[in-house]
């Protein structure tokens, strides 16, 4: 059990212009269940592999509990991984691929024993700790490699994408029971994935990166209502927000041929920048069909049958531009009909940086926490 | 290093003696007759280089080694796709397929010049005279096409294996994309299988010369070097602890051939090369 | 698996294309291994049989291998040989192994840097050609006091073969997922149990076949063995060579020799022809 403490942790590879991750600073708590999350290559699992000791730390440092383990071996520095293919030993059974760590540690074969039944019971593999990974379904295998984290009793787990080779509607399930098997357990965890839907869903807090560099770390609420930019915007949130390039006049924005007024705090920022250098953000929530508001017209009609997502299309500043919408399940709305856009939720303003400017309530909170 | 021992053992028994040769090369030393080892400097190689013996002797390689390797891919390939498909007794067909390059060098080469080529007892004469010709002496007529064909035999069956693998290893979604894409059979043999199989064919090719190139049991046994068939392992051979024991000379010819080797191994392993950046690509 | 009717009409296959392809394999086949079979069928027959006209059918004889595996005075005998080339090809073999694991593994799994030179270098010297070594190397034993024996002979297969093992045994390692390599260092294994524990028990079917190709060409290896172990030590090839005769009849001696010769190697290969070119291709290709 242990705090994990990156700090301006950068790893360059060799031969590479920028670095695969850019002085990273994140504090993990004890017990705490953090979700790394970005997109192919923003360094995510870069920054689990330094961790694990697996990849080196060029610059800054890393800390598992009070022990600076920067320079450590990852023999050494008591972490349990699950590999994305498991990477389980294709020459052992079950129960030896869940011992072998603790034989490498010299624990006595009851002991052994005795732990690696205890972790079966818990992921239900006490039928099969005598067959070998190859004839397991890959839920199976999922399972015996988190067992073999379990057993060890490590400061703390890592996982890089374990799902991502089960089936949908395992993903799901699996999802769940891994959460509460982290809680029960109560070992801080580090968990990589590029799903946002996983990470939002597991985690206690969730850290995006983009391009080596981090970009906001908060609970999953958090990231969602209060996106700290454009890319963690765009990123969280299925179906993603609506950004749409919009010109302002220091106290509204442009939306088709209406405008929406903004928070007069982000309006007195919004007043600094070009008239049309600002990005309006407002989630398919926050738009609604009806019989005010922008014209437009449907184009595509995305059912889910508990609600329903359409694009339509509207004049927006000469151009046209297509807007997702969510409405209810019960709505009935077709392609080509013509129909009219309003905002009614949150709408968000990103400055030129990329940078989401702030209303007073969040700038009295201490930022964006 | 785990790297250490096996990189120190290959430089020590395959470069030393090496240079030793070169030493050996700037001498006139003989052994019959006897004389006092005198430094000759270049003499051995002026001599050597405009010998005409020695000139056959390297176009006889050259011509072993590239007729060798390319009969054995193109027997080998064609042998391949006979067994790249389901028939009934594949297994034992490979298995009869594999054999003769299993078989010792020095058995492959007696077996065929006493049992196959011979005009007395042969079966290919017999088979000759069955058919109302005349028996030929195959290896007193033909030395050197007779050592090829004991060569194409046992290496076809190795290049067999390599291309076999090739075919074996082509991804089935490509061969049905091709053929929902309306590709006729022989369309997809020369579009998709053969460009597939081109990494396989380079292999076989390299190191089938590696070993080819290198032939001395079969010349030994088949024509003792008769004429035209004497390749420059051979020639070597002859003109030292063969009977010419002439070992300054010998040894000038055989940095002559490391020499050429060099640049041969140059361009073969730049071929390599490529195999191996495919290997980082993939 | 056999193809159905309605594979081979989407396919495009006709039945008699099927077996007229079949029969082509089969009658090739035939025509490939008929020297071996009339190799071993020679070894059972008279000399008389066997040096006349060629003949499928006569009375089987177990003569000539009693000829040849009796020991004559003075003579190289079988199983003299048998015992020389058995010891000259293990230890050998063994060697090559114990030499061409680790650098493999440092060719594959952590690669050191210019790794690829470094397996240019090990190919390379297959290029140079061991005729042009061969005087160095016989004056080199001869002064060493080692000509004649089975050392020489070993430490030169252990050379002619490391270069081939290092190739194929990289291939097989680096078909390793790396990630098994990383668990392993999480779990706590140092490089030592990462090498023995992990590594070597997933790939030891390719050792096996690395081993197996090494062993076939030690065994059938007759140059070297020649040149520098004409008394001694001599092992199999030169065995079957001294069963020519200049005087009278030898054919069917000699291919009751030769079957004996090569019968191991051959058993051996077709136990593992499969593994063998997976070796040869795997690291090469993909």
């Amino acid at each position: 059990m242990a705090e994990v403490r990156y700090r301006d942790a950068t790893r360059i590879y060799p031969g590479a212009d920028e670095p695969a991750v850019d002085r990273l600073n994140l504090d993990i708590a004890d017990r705490e269940f953090l979700v790394l999350v970005g997109p192919s290559g923003s360094g995510k699992s870069t920054a689990l592999r330094m961790l694990a000791g697996l990849e080196a730390v060029d610059q800054g440092s890393i800390r598992i509990g009070d022990r600076d383990v920067t320079l450590v071996p990852p023999k050494d520095r008591d972490v349990a991984m699950v590999f994305q293919n498991y990477a389980l030993y294709p020459h052992m059974t079950v129960a030896q691929n869940m011992g072998f760590a603790l034989k490498q540690r010299g624990v006595s074969r009851e002991e052994r024993a005795r732990r690696v039944v205890e972790a079966a019971r818990i992921l239900e593999l006490e039928a099969h700790l005598d067959r070998k990974p190859r004839s397991l379904s890959g839920g199976q295998r999922q399972r015996v490699a988190m067992g073999r984290a379990i057993v060890r009793h490590p400061q703390v787990f890592l996982m890089d994408e374990p799902l991502s080779n089960l089936d949908a509607k395992l993903r799901v399930q699996t999802r769940a029971e891994l959460a509460d098997l982290q809680a029960r357990l109560g070992v801080t965890t580090v968990y990589v994935t590029h799903d946002q839907v996983e990470a939002m869903t597991m985690g206690h807090r969730v850290a995006v990166l983009d391009r080596g560099v981090m970009q906001q770390v908060d609970k999953p609420r958090t990231l969602y209502r209060l996106p700290a930019n454009l890319f963690v915007a765009s990123f969280i949130g299925s179906p993603a927000m609506n950004l749409i390039p919009s010109s302002h006049d220091g106290r509204s924005l442009a939306f088709g041929s209406g405008r929406c007024a903004v928070d007069p705090v982000v309006a007195t920022q919004m007043a600094r920048f070009e008239a049309t250098d600002v990005v309006l953000g407002v989630r398919p929530q926050g738009l609604a069909l009806g019989t005010g508001g922008t014209p437009a017209e449907v184009v595509v009609v995305e059912e889910l049958g508990s609600e329903t997502f359409v694009f339509v299309e509207l004049e927006h500043l000469g151009k046209t531009i297509r807007v997702r919408v969510r409405v209810d399940a019960e709505y009935s709305v077709a392609r080509g009909d013509r129909t009219h856009v309003t905002v009614q939720g949150p709408v968000h303003v990103f400055g030129p940086d990329g940078l989401r400017l702030q209303t007073r309530s969040e700038a009295d909170h201490g930022g964006s926490t | 290093m785990p790297l250490l021992p096996a990189l120190l053992f290959t430089i020590v028994i395959t470069q030393v003696p090496f240079l030793f040769s070169i030493w050996y090369s700037l001498t006139d030393w003989k052994i019959v007759p006897p004389t006092p080892r005198e430094f000759t400097g270049l003499e051995n190689y002026t001599s050597g280089y405009s010998n005409p013996f020695f000139l056959d002797a390297v176009g006889t390689t050259l011509a072993m080694t590239v007729t060798t390797v390319l009969l054995s891919v193109v027997v080998g390939t064609v042998l391949a796709l006979l067994l790249d498909r389901d028939f009934p007794g594949r297994g034992v067909v490979r298995t009869l397929l594999i054999t003769p390059f299993l078989i010792m060098p020095v058995v492959a080469g007696l077996v065929w010049k006493n049992q196959m080529f011979s005009s007395v007892f042969g079966v290919f004469s017999w088979l000759l005279e069955t058919l109302g010709f005349q028996a030929i002496p195959f290896v007193e007529r033909w030395p050197l096409w007779s050592i090829i064909v004991v060569l194409v035999w046992q290496w076809s069956p190795f290049m067999m294996l390599i291309v076999l693998a090739g075919l074996q290893s082509q991804p089935t979604d490509i061969l049905e994309a091709a053929r929902v894409d309306g590709a006729s059979s022989r369309g997809i043999f020369a579009q998709i299988t053969l460009p597939l199989l081109r990494p396989y064919l380079e292999l076989g090719i390299l190191l089938g010369s590696i070993y080819i190139i290198q032939v001395f049991d079969h010349v030994e046994v088949i024509t003792g070097g008769g004429p035209g068939s004497t390749n420059v392992p051979y020639f070597v051979f002859q003109r030292s602890i063969g009977g010419g024991w002439d070992f300054g000379q010998a040894s000038a010819y055989a940095i002559i051939v490391v020499i050429a080797s060099i640049i041969i191994a140059t361009f073969a392993l730049r071929l390599l090369s490529g195999l191996l950046e495919g290997h980082e690509v993939a | 698996m056999t193809t159905t009717h309605r594979e081979r009409v989407l396919t495009g296959e006709t039945v008699w294309g099927t077996l007229t392809l079949g029969l082509t394999a089969w009658f090739v086949a035939a025509v490939f291994f008929f020297p071996v079979f009339w190799m071993v069928l020679n070894g059972f027959k008279e000399e008389a049989d066997a040096n006349a006209s060629p003949r499928l059918f006569f009375e089987p004889t177990l003569d000539r291998f009693r000829e040849v595996t009796t020991q004559t005075p003075g003579l190289l005998g079988f199983s003299e040989a048998f015992l020389n080339s058995f010891w000259v090809v293990a230890v050998s073999t063994v060697l090559v192994l114990a030499l061409a694991i680790p650098a493999a593994y440092a060719l594959s799994v952590r690669p050191v840097r210019r790794w690829r030179d470094v397996l240019f270098f090990f190919i390379s010297t297959k290029f140079l050609p061991i005729v042009a070594a061969i005087l160095p190397l016989w004056i080199i034993a001869r002064d060493l006091g080692i000509l004649n024996s089975h050392l020489v002979l070993i430490i030169l297969y252990t050379a002619m073969n490391l270069p081939l093992a290092v190739w194929m045994l990289r291939s097989f390692f680096s078909e390793v997922p790396r990630e098994l390599i990383e668990a392993a260092e999480i779990d706590g294994t140092g490089l030592w149990g990462q090498i023995t524990q992990v590594m070597l028990p997933i790939v030891t079917p390719g050792i096996a076949a690395t081993a197996l190709l090494c062993v076939v060409f030690a065994w059938n290896e007759f140059f070297l063995a020649v040149q520098l172990n004409p008394v001694d030590a001599s092992t199999v090839p030169i065995w079957v060579t001294s069963n020519v005769s200049t005087r009278g009849n030898f054919l069917a001696k000699l291919s009751a020799a030769s079957s004996l010769a090569v019968l191991p190697v051959v058993l051996a290969g077709w136990l593992a022809q499969k593994r063998m070119i997976r070796g040869l291709t795997m690291g090469a290709i993909k």
